[in-house]
């Protein structure tokens, strides 16, 4: 009917009211409930209909808070899972939301606070994506494996080495799939970043220098609404003294790591992967010169410098982040002696630039290729005559390249379907917990570094289990 | 309809009840965040101050799940995969993304197609199917842009929000022209609000006092940005319009106001006095060159 503008007079006002007499103004609601309650008579067989071959996968949460709502939002959008158990303890509250969410999709899970009732009753099971506190994470990891699960388990592997370590050891013992969930790892920009421009073609030259961030603004502690509060009993038996620290688990020693690990993890794991190789040593300074100490023990601003000895010769690599400014966000920028690429998970700022030095060979086939795009002004050689070295006209801009790779799912969808992809024998993992073990050393020594005030080394053994 | 009085002339408007607003607004605590190109922010009154801005702020992070989603402008969101769907082609998006869709169908529809989030393109060949989440295309070629309705439709979620925090005496708006009064401050019958000419901030055409109403604004003063989706033109003449409704329990009146306004801008005299004739609480207000005109039952103003 839109195809092409239509003219609207006042029979078509009062068309569209006469014909939506049960509607009328407030139609939306009508909608709203209808929707609810055909999800809630819907049969479940039909919750995971999969293209014809394509094996079911069942699947658990266990962890519903912020971080299980958006591997959700994700999982809600990858055919062929169907997600048969929520477990978090915040029943009032979290675990509820899931599980409705879920249901309005059609999967019909069965709720639990403690994962080991769930892992005893859900015989069917293929895997479990754990979004659980970091304090949390060996355990629970390590229980799903045994019980015969793949997991998907979100970073940092752990709070501590010694549970990360375990949990390597569980995995080899089991032969079960351990992916952890740093998603840059599956997102295709940064993979053709790797495979393309780094690993293929040497865009970058030599990378001596890498610089990254992750700025975020004052924010208030996480609250929670009164009438849902976690009983305190229930809050001591699964290891927080209070509903603050429940809410606020990353800024405790014991529980999370701080923003250090929050949110340098991410990008600190693109370093080693780029450059291919892990730090030879880390100095890092950090402290907490905002927040209210009693309620935030992490460093709440941290600058760490990473040496490297890469494979084309040492760099070093800066990182800060901070929690009191959000200016310029978050992204990592590696610098080598023939270009620099500045890259970023987020699809609207800094989602991949590219910068040639002047000096460096050509681009052109790899243009022609695809791996980057063209610049906005062509090269400026005579085009009419081969015998001359150069056309006169008004000033060129220098080059600007980016690279031509979008996400068109949310950022978390890709790492889960490598996860349920590789369930699936049908591909094998973009981080399994060998590779994210390496990370999380690289990663919570920059705390040791901080409490010493001195450069923690590191020995090529330190990255092994 | 009516020719509404000159402001400053409706009969019971006293400029001297003013100090007594500021008096008791000084307990009113504001919350700010950027979002969908704008600043949404957050009124509240509550006696636990720490309380009530942890609750603005898990408004704020709902907010940005809904940007993310509903974003136009984000090529990972809902709208940008529908918006580069193949004819046959579908995608499964959040159950809010379809909602909004679903509201915006019905706006246009209620508005005989003035209301228009595809702008032309075809909103009626995308199948909404609510059971399996799913937006699919029967032609290529659609795009959507929520820009008209998707801001309010944010602000529902963020009184719902609110409320199930208890804070229930909020006003959340976003950009000003989203806007939802939920309970006002104790001992007050509502938020006071103005209506002003968009093209002289100054020069106050209507004041009024509410609680659980829905308002939306629209205005040229940034140059042709309403285009009429019947024609392709661009808006001219009409300067402003503004649209109160009344809250139902569990609605999205934010984001039936916001479509309302838009709509409101397009549509000619006759048409919005039939909406708002069939629409009970429904008020709406154009301004043109002739001065503003009034639609609705009076029951907004103070």
């Amino acid at each position: 009917m839109a195809d092409e503008p239509k003219k609207l007079d006042r029979r078509d006002v009062l068309k569209g009211l006469s014909t939506l007499p049960a509607l009328g103004l407030f139609g939306y609601a009508w909608q709203r409930q209808r929707t609810y309650q055909q999800a809630r008579v819907t049969e479940v067989a039909a919750a995971a209909e999969a293209p014809a071959g394509l094996q079911v996968i069942n699947v658990a949460l266990l962890g519903a808070g912020a971080q299980g709502q958006v591997l959700t939002d994700s999982m809600l959008r990858i055919t062929g899972l169907r997600v048969r158990a929520v477990c978090d303890i915040w029943t009032e509250y979290n675990q509820k939301r899931v599980v409705n969410s879920l249901k309005r999709f059609k999967h019909e899970p069965n709720a639990y606070e403690d994962y080991r009732e769930m892992l005893d009753k859900e015989k069917e099971l293929d895997a479990v994506v754990i979004a659980t506190p970091d304090f949390w994470h060996a355990q629970h990891t390590i229980d799903c494996l045994k019980a015969g699960k793949h997991v998907y388990c979100e970073k940092e592997m752990s709070n501590t080495l010694e549970g990360a370590r375990r949990m390597v050891a569980a995995q080899r013992e089991t032969g079960k799939l351990l992916q952890i969930g740093h998603q840059r790892r599956s997102n295709p920009r940064y993979r053709h970043c790797y495979d393309k421009i780094l690993r293929e073609a040497h865009m970058l030259g030599r990378i001596v220098t890498v610089y990254g961030q992750w700025n975020r603004g004052v924010t208030p502690d996480l609250g929670a609404p009164d009438r849902y509060v976690v009983p305190q009993a229930r809050l001591t038996q699964y290891g927080f003294k209070d509903m603050h620290q429940f809410r606020n688990w990353r800024w405790y020693k014991g529980k999370g790591g701080g923003p250090i690990v929050d949110l340098g993890s991410h990008q600190i794991d693109i370093y080693g992967w780029f450059l291919g190789t892990n730090p030879s040593h880390v100095m890092a300074s950090g402290g907490n010169l905002y927040y209210d100490p009693k309620t935030h023990e992490w460093y709440d601003t941290v600058m760490a410098v990473y040496d490297y000895d890469t494979p084309l010769g040492p760099a070093k690599a800066y990182y800060s982040t901070q929690t009191t400014n959000g200016s310029q966000g978050y992204f990592e920028n590696f610098m080598g002696d023939q270009g620099t690429l500045l890259i970023s998970e987020s699809e609207v700022n800094y989602a991949g630039q590219l910068y040639r030095d002047p000096n460096a060979p050509a681009w052109d086939e790899w243009i022609q290729k695809g791996y980057v795009s063209a610049p906005k002004e062509q090269e400026t050689k005579a085009k009419s005559d081969s015998g001359a070295i150069a056309d006169v006209r008004e000033s060129v801009a220098p080059d600007q390249h980016t690279v031509p790779v979008t996400l068109r799912d949310p950022y978390h969808q890709p790492h889960l379907q490598n996860f349920f992809d590789a369930v699936r024998g049908k591909a094998t993992l973009n981080c399994p917990a060998e590779e994210a073990y390496q990370t999380a050393v690289a990663v919570l020594k920059v705390n040791d570094a901080i409490e010493a005030k001195a450069p923690v080394a590191f020995t090529p053994g330190d990255f092994k289990v | 309809m009516e020719r509404a009085s000159p402001p400053g002339e409706r009969a019971g408007e006293s400029e001297g009840r003013s100090p007594s607003v500021e008096i008791d607004l000084r307990d009113v605590r504001r919350w700010s965040h950027e979002a969908m190109a704008t600043v949404y922010e957050v009124y509240a009154v509550h006696a636990d101050l720490t309380y009530a801005a942890q609750a603005a702020q898990a408004a704020f992070e709902l907010l940005d799940r809904l940007e993310r989603e509903l974003s136009r402008f984000l090529p990972n969101s809902d709208i940008t995969r529908i918006n580069h769907l193949d004819a046959g082609a579908s995608t499964r998006v959040a159950p809010s993304t379809l909602e909004c869709l679903g509201i915006a169908r019905h706006m246009f529809d209620l508005t005989g197609g003035a209301f228009d989030v595809s702008i032309g393109t075809g909103l009626a060949s995308l199948e909404l199917d609510h059971d399996e989440s799913v937006v699919r295309a029967t032609t290529r070629g659609v795009r959507i842009d929520l820009g008209g309705i998707g801001k309010g439709y944010a602000v529902d979620l963020m009184a719902e929000l609110l409320e199930e925090w208890e804070v229930p005496m909020a006003l959340v708006h976003g950009g000003f022209s989203s806007m939802l009064a939920l309970e006002p401050p104790a001992a007050r019958p509502g938020w006071p609000l103005t209506l002003s000419d968009p093209a002289d901030p100054s020069r106050r055409l209507e004041r009024l006092t509410v609680r659980q109403t829905a308002l939306g604004a629209s205005g040229v003063r940034k140059r042709d940005h309403i285009v009429d989706p019947r024609t392709g033109d661009p808006v001219r003449g009409r300067r402003a319009a503004w649209v109160t409704l009344p809250r139902p329990h569990g609605g999205a009146a934010a984001a039936v106001a916001d479509a309302l306004t838009t709509a409101s801008m397009l549509l000619g005299p006759d048409e919005i006095d039939a909406l708002c004739r069939n629409s009970p609480g429904l008020e709406a207000w154009i301004l043109d060159d002739a001065g503003l005109l009034h639609f609705g039952e009076q029951k907004s103003g103070d």
